[in-house]
């Protein structure tokens, strides 16, 4: 038997040479939508845990890395939809434009802070497309959506953050 | 909304996330070995004799049913 119908039937070890050959793909893809290493190794587990669990619902001839990757973003949602914003938003922020670097920081924390209060599948979804540009049929397979419902998600992520800068006065 | 705003936006958010690390800082192979190893907490027995004892109750006492309720 092959090592994904192994795995399927519950062997420990077919278990743990998937796990050497996926862990940097899963926890690569997750540390792009946490942004957090501590977080991104936790929810590494997690996937695994929930990949091991739901072995039985897995059909080997079907590639395992977008299986786990899908597991992976689900994770990673479930984390983000339970972790409050760090920081509230100030009135008024700094100028974009703004030569001081130290202006410059406070902007791009804030700005952070701005994404962070974005609901967590717009999150997914703009800091995949947006920031680390990953191609929309990858995201949309990851989230289990299509490509079409992945750039409105992209969409309202950036209408969103342009109202809250707007309000601010970062943005015209 | 103009493919600007959007690029505007993108731009902004690339500089408020810097390039996370995308290789783990360790080993993860242990810490899933112990999360499977871990056993979903077992409900004591005396708690199911609890339960069983208020359904005892409540079958032989069903007028009881509504107070029961009440104190929920």
């Amino acid at each position: 038997m092959d090592l994904l119908g192994r795995f399927v039937q519950g062997d420990i070890e077919a278990f743990e040479a998937l796990f050497r050959q996926l862990q940097g793909e899963v926890y690569g893809w997750i540390v792009r939508i946490v942004r957090e290493p501590g977080t991104a190794e936790d929810l590494t587990v997690e996937t695994f845990w929930r990949m091991y669990r739901a072995r039985a619902r897995f059909d080997p001839r079907k590639p395992i890395g977008a299986w786990a990757r899908r597991i992976a973003t689900n994770a990673a949602l479930d984390y983000l939809r339970t972790r409050r914003p760090e920081s509230e938003l100030p009135a008024e922020l700094p100028q974009a434009l703004s030569p001081d670097p130290a202006l410059q920081g406070e902007l791009q924390r804030q700005i952070r802070a701005a994404f962070d209060r974005l609901p967590a599948k717009l999150r997914v979804a703009a800091v995949l497309a947006l920031v680390e540009e990953r191609p929309y049929q990858e995201i949309a397979d990851a989230l289990g959506i299509s490509v079409g419902a992945v750039k409105l998600r992209v969409f309202r992520a950036v209408r969103n953050l342009r109202k809250q800068l707007k309000q601010m006065g970062v943005h015209s | 909304m103009t493919n600007d705003d959007q690029e505007r936006i993108r731009v902004e958010l690339k500089k408020a996330m810097p390039p996370v690390d995308l290789i783990p800082r360790r080993d993860l192979w242990p810490a899933v070995l112990r999360r499977l190893d871990a056993r979903a907490p077992v409900t004591p027995w005396y708690d199911w004799a609890l339960v069983a004892g208020l359904a005892g109750l409540l079958v032989a006492f069903p007028q009881f049913i509504p107070l029961l309720f009440y104190h929920l």
